[in-house]
C-alpha cells in the first residue's frame, strides 16, 4: 500500500470539496507516465507550431467549433462511463433521432420545442440506464439494442425521409450562427461543460456516481442509491445528446438518420483521452471536454497539413490509441492496489 | 527418534510489523498421519500452513520434508518438494470438466494421462464422475474431493487440508474422511486444520494447538478429549471489561427476527434485541452469521422471514429500505464491498452520509467540512492525512473508517458490524469497541458477527453461537466462559455430533 497518485492525474485526485488541505502532503517526483505526458505536450506543441495557419484566431475558431458537438455529447456520457456503466453505443443515433424530433416539434414553438426535446432525450436514455440500473442489464446490450430500436422507430415515423422545419416555423438560425463571432455551439459547449463539472463535483449525485464506479460492491452495501444513480447518469447522457441534437438539426435544417456519422466513437474517444477509467470511478468532465479539444486541434494539424483523407484517419487513430493506452499506464494504480 | 518425520517445522517465525503471527514454531508430522493444526483465529496456523504451501515466506527456521531442508518460495516450489495445499476456498473453475480442472496449474509437460487421473478419483470415492463431467454439476463435497485429487495427481507427499468440511454436508464430510483416511493408509501425511473439534477427535493421531503465534504442544488425540483442548487452545481468559447492564431491560425490542433463513447458509433464525443491548454473534466461518447480518441489511434478495426494526417491516433484498429504516451495515470484507480503495479517506468516510451535507442535492463544503472533522476526530484519524488513499491507512485504521462510516447517522436503530475488528491490532480493537459502545449507549441495537471468542466476550452484552447456519443457544454475557462459547461453536452443542440442530428459540 504506497502513497503514489502524483501529478498526472490532476483533475481524477484533486477536485476534494475541502479546499483547507490543497496539496498538503503530496509528492512531486516526475515518474515515467508524466515524462511520457509531457512529451506528447512538446509534440503536441512542436507540431502545432510547425503548421502553418494553425495558430490564428480562426482555425481555433475552428477547432472549437468541431470540438463543441462532439464535447457536448462526450460531457454527458462521462456521467455513464464514471458510473461504472461503459459507453452508450447508440449515443450518435440519438442525437439523430433528437435532431429529427427537434424539427417536427417545431410547429410549437421555439421554447416547447427545445423542453420537449430535452426530456424526450432524456427518456430515450432513462429508460436505458433504467434496465441497467435496477436489473443489472449489460449496457453494451442494452444500448446497441436501443439504437436499434430508435433507429427502426424513427425510420418507420419519418418514412425513411429527413425531416425538415415546418414552413412556419420560428427562426432557428441563430442555434447555429456566429455570435460576437464565435459560432453559437462553442458557447453551449463551454455551458453544458461547465455544468456538467459542477454537477459532478458539488453535487451528492456527482459524488456518489464516482464511488459507485469505483466499486459498485462498496456502493451496495454502503445502500448508495445504485438503480437511481444509474438512471440519473443516463439521464444526464440523454440531456447532452438532445443538445446536441437541436445543435445539428438548427445547423442541417434537416434531420436524417445519417448525418450523425461517427459520432458515438468520436465521444467515446474523447472520453477516454480525457482520462477517464473505462471501470468507472474516475475522470471529469473538464478533461473530457480537453479531450474533445485536443482530438479537434490533432485532426485539424493533419488536415492543414495537407494529408489526404485516409492518412488523417489513420494518424489520429494511432494518436488515441497511444493517449488512451498513455492514459491506462499512468493509472494502473487504482487496480493494484 | 527411530523414523524421520515426513515433515519437520523447526524454529519457524514471522512478523508483520509489530504483530507476531508465529513464534519459534516447531512441529513434526510422521509418514502416514493425519495431523491436526488447532488453536482459535489468529493463533498462527493459517501463518504456519502458508509457510508450507510456499506462499509466505519466514523470517526465520527451517522446513524439512524426509530430512531434507526446502525453502519454497512460491507454491510451485512447495508442491515441487511435495506439499500441496487444498484451500479453503474452493478454486475450481466451474465451466471447466473435471479433467481439465485436475491439469490446471499442473508443471508444463507433466500433466498426468487420464488413466491416472481416473485412479485418483476412484480411490477417493469419485468413481461415479466423468473426467469430462463439468465441475459446475458437481456438489461441493465432490468439488472439495477434486481438490484434493488434483493435489493427489501431483503425487504430493504431504497434504495440508484447511478447513476442507467447512461448507459440507454430512454426507459430503464423510466422503472426504474416507479420502483422507485412504491417503493416510498410502503413507502420505495430512495436516488438517479445523475448528471442529468432533472431526479432530474422530480423524487425526495427533494434535498441535497453537496459541498467540506459538505451538504449545502436540498430543496424541487419544489422550485428548473436547475439553482438554479447549483449554490448550485458551490458556488463559483474559479478562474481559464488563459493561455495566442497562436498566431499560422492559424496553421494547427495537429488532425482532422470526424465522429468518437465507437458504442454504441459515435457517430459521429467531432474535430480538433491545436499544442499547449489544448482541455478540459468536461462531466459525460458516456459521451463518454473516448472512444473518448481509439479510438485515437488505443484503440478501434470497432472505426468508419476518424483520422488524423500531415497529417497521423489512424486506429482503432492499438495501435502501433497510437504511432508510435505520439500519446501519458494515462487511467484514473491507477490500471487497466495504472501502472505495481508490478514493480518499475524506470521500471514503462521508460516503454514507452525503445526502446529509447538501441542500437539494447541492453539496456544502461547509457542512462536509463539520462532518469530516467529527468523523476523524472519532477515530483518531490525523485530520492532515484524510486527503491520502484510504488504502494507505493500517488495516487498523481502514476498519476504523469503515466503521464511522456507520455512526452518527440519523435514524439509526440497528447497527451491524460483521467481523468489526478483522485484522486491527490491539489498540484499533479496543479504540473500535469504544466506538460501537459508544453507539449503543446512544440508543441502537448492535448486532456483531465474530470468529474471533476475545471479541465475543469483551465486547457482548448478550451472546448468541452459531454453528452450520442454526443458533446454539443464547447466554447472556455475565457468567459466560471462553470455554463454552468454543464448545458451543466448534461442535454444536455439549455432546453433540456436528450436525444442524433444531433452533434454539431464543428470548
Amino acid at each position: 500500500m504506497s502513497v503514489q497518485t502524483p501529478a498526472p492525474a490532476t483533475a481524477g485526485t484533486r477536485p476534494e470539496s475541502d479546499p483547507e488541505g490543497r496539496g498538503a502532503s503530496r509528492r512531486r517526483r516526475p515518474g515515467p507516465a508524466q515524462v511520457a505526458t509531457a512529451l506528447f505536450l512538446l509534440l503536441l506543441l512542436a507540431g502545432s507550431l510547425t503548421t502553418e495557419g494553425f495558430y490564428s484566431l480562426s482555425n481555433m475558431t475552428a477547432i472549437a467549433n468541431a470540438a463543441a458537438v462532439v464535447g457536448i455529447i462526450a460531457v454527458g456520457a462521462t456521467a455513464i462511463v464514471l458510473g461504472g456503466h461503459l459507453f452508450s453505443l447508440s449515443i450518435g443515433t440519438t442525437v439523430a433521432v433528437c435532431a429529427m424530433f427537434f424539427l417536427h416539434v417545431l410547429r410549437f414553438g421555439m421554447v416547447p420545442a427545445l423542453a420537449l426535446t430535452l426530456l424526450f432525450g432524456a427518456a430515450l436514455l432513462g429508460v436505458q440506464g433504467w434496465l441497467v440500473g435496477r436489473f443489472g442489464a449489460n449496457p453494451i446490450i442494452v444500448t446497441i439494442g436501443a439504437g436499434a430500436l430508435q433507429e427502426g422507430a424513427a425510420t418507420w415515423i419519418s418514412g425513411g425521409t429527413s425531416v425538415y422545419p415546418p414552413p412556419d416555423a420560428p427562426d432557428f438560425s441563430w442555434l447555429a450562427s456566429p455570435l460576437l463571432g464565435v459560432p453559437f455551439p462553442v458557447y453551449v459547449f463551454v455551458v453544458v461543460t461547465v455544468v456538467g463539472e459542477v454537477v459532478l463535483r458539488r453535487t451528492v449525485f456527482g459524488r456518489q456516481l464516482i464511488l459507485m464506479g469505483e466499486s459498485p460492491q462498496a456502493a451496495r452495501s454502503a445502500a448508495l442509491p445504485t438503480s437511481r444513480l444509474t438512471v440519473t447518469a443516463f439521464v444526464c447522457a440523454g440531456l447532452t445528446a438532445a443538445v446536441a441534437g437541436v445543435l445539428l438539426g438548427a445547423f442541417n435544417q434537416s434531420g436524417t438518420l445519417t448525418t450523425t456519422g461517427t459520432l458515438t466513437y468520436d465521444s467515446i474517444a474523447a472520453i477516454l483521452v480525457g482520462g477517464a477509467a473505462v471501470t468507472g470511478g474516475r475522470g471529469s468532465v473538464l478533461r473530457t471536454a480537453v479531450g474533445a479539444l485536443v482530438l479537434a486541434a490533432l485532426a485539424d494539424m493533419l488536415l492543414l497539413r495537407g494529408y489526404s483523407t485516409p492518412v488523417q484517419l489513420l494518424a489520429l487513430g494511432v494518436i488515441v490509441v497511444a493517449v488512451i493506452l498513455l492514459n491506462h499506464l499512468t493509472s494502473h494504480d487504482k487496480e493494484t492496489r | 527418534m527411530s523414523t524421520t518425520p515426513r515433515l519437520e517445522v523447526r524454529g519457524v517465525s514471522k512478523t508483520y510489523g509489530a504483530v507476531t503471527a508465529l513464534d519459534r514454531v516447531a512441529l513434526d508430522v510422521r509418514p502416514g498421519e493425519v495431523h491436526a493444526l488447532l488453536g482459535h483465529n489468529g493463533a498462527g496456523k493459517s501463518t504456519m500452513v502458508k509457510v508450507l504451501a510456499g506462499v509466505v515466506r519466514p523470517d526465520a527456521g527451517t522446513v524439512l520434508v524426509d530430512g531434507e531442508e526446502v525453502a519454497p518460495r512460491n507454491p510451485r516450489q512447495a508442491r515441487a518438494a511435495g506439499i500441496a495445499l487444498v484451500d479453503q476456498e474452493l478454486s475450481l473453475v466451474g465451466s471447466l470438466t473435471v479433467e481439465e480442472n485436475l491439469a490446471l496449474g499442473a508443471p508444463r509437460g507433466s500433466v498426468p494421462d487420464a488413466a491416472r487421473l481416473r485412479d485418483v478419483l476412484d480411490r477417493l470415492g469419485l468413481a461415479h464422475v466423468g473426467l469430462r463431467a463439468p465441475v459446475a454439476r458437481l456438489t461441493l463435497g465432490e468439488q472439495q474431493l477434486v481438490e484434493i485429487a488434483r493435489a493427489l495427481s501431483r503425487d504430493a507427499r504431504v497434504l495440508i487440508l484447511d478447513e476442507p468440511t467447512a461448507t459440507l454436508s454430512d454426507a459430503e464430510i464423510a466422503m472426504v474422511f474416507t479420502a483422507v483416511r485412504g491417503m493416510a493408509a498410502e503413507g502420505r501425511s495430512v495436516i488438517y486444520v479445523s475448528h471442529r473439534l468432533g472431526e479432530v477427535l474422530e480423524l487425526c493421531q495427533r494434535a498441535t494447538v497453537f496459541r498467540d503465534g506459538r505451538a504449545v504442544g502436540t498430543r496424541d488425540v487419544a489422550e485428548l478429549d473436547r475439553d482438554s483442548i479447549v483449554e490448550m487452545m485458551l490458556g488463559h481468559v483474559p479478562a474481559g471489561t464488563e459493561r455495566p447492564a442497562r436498566a431499560d431491560d422492559g424496553a421494547a425490542p427495537a429488532l425482532r427476527v422470526t424465522g429468518l433463513s437465507v437458504p442454504p447458509r441459515l435457517a430459521g433464525l429467531d432474535l430480538e434485541v433491545r436499544p442499547g443491548e449489544i448482541v455478540g454473534l459468536a461462531g466459525q466461518i460458516g456459521c451463518g452469521a454473516s448472512e444473518v447480518l448481509r439479510a438485515l441489511a437488505g443484503l440478501e434478495p434470497e432472505a426468508e422471514g419476518r424483520v422488524e426494526v423500531a415497529g417497521r417491516t423489512l424486506r429482503p433484498g432492499r438495501p435502501l429500505r433497510s437504511a432508510a429504516g435505520g439500519v446501519r451495515y458494515t462487511t467484514a470484507d473491507r477490500k471487497s464491498d466495504g472501502l472505495f480503495l481508490g478514493h480518499s479517506i475524506a470521500r471514503n468516510i462521508v460516503a454514507t452520509r452525503l445526502p446529509g451535507c447538501g441542500t437539494a442535492g447541492v453539496l456544502r463544503p461547509a457542512a462536509e467540512r463539520r462532518q469530516l472533522a467529527a468523523l476523524l476526530e472519532l477515530t483518531g484519524i490525523p485530520a492532515a492525512r484524510r486527503r491520502l488513499p484510504v488504502g494507505s491507512l493500517s488495516g487498523g485504521n481502514q476498519q476504523k473508517v469503515l466503521v464511522a462510516r456507520s455512526l452518527q447517522l440519523e435514524p439509526c436503530h440497528l447497527l451491524l458490524l460483521d467481523e468489526p475488528t478483522r485484522g486491527v491490532d490491539v489498540g484499533g480493537r479496543a479504540d473500535i469497541h469504544a466506538l460501537v459502545r459508544r453507539a449503543a449507549d446512544a440508543g441502537a441495537a448492535v448486532v456483531f458477527a465474530s470468529t474471533e471468542l476475545d471479541e465475543v466476550l469483551e465486547l457482548s452484552d448478550t451472546v448468541v453461537t452459531m454453528f452450520g447456519g442454526r443458533v446454539v443457544a443464547r447466554h447472556p454475557r455475565a457468567g459466560l466462559s471462553a470455554a463454552r462459547v468454543l464448545a458451543d461453536t466448534t461442535h454444536g452443542a455439549p455432546g453433540a455430533a456436528p450436525t444442524p440442530r433444531e433452533a434454539v428459540t431464543v428470548a
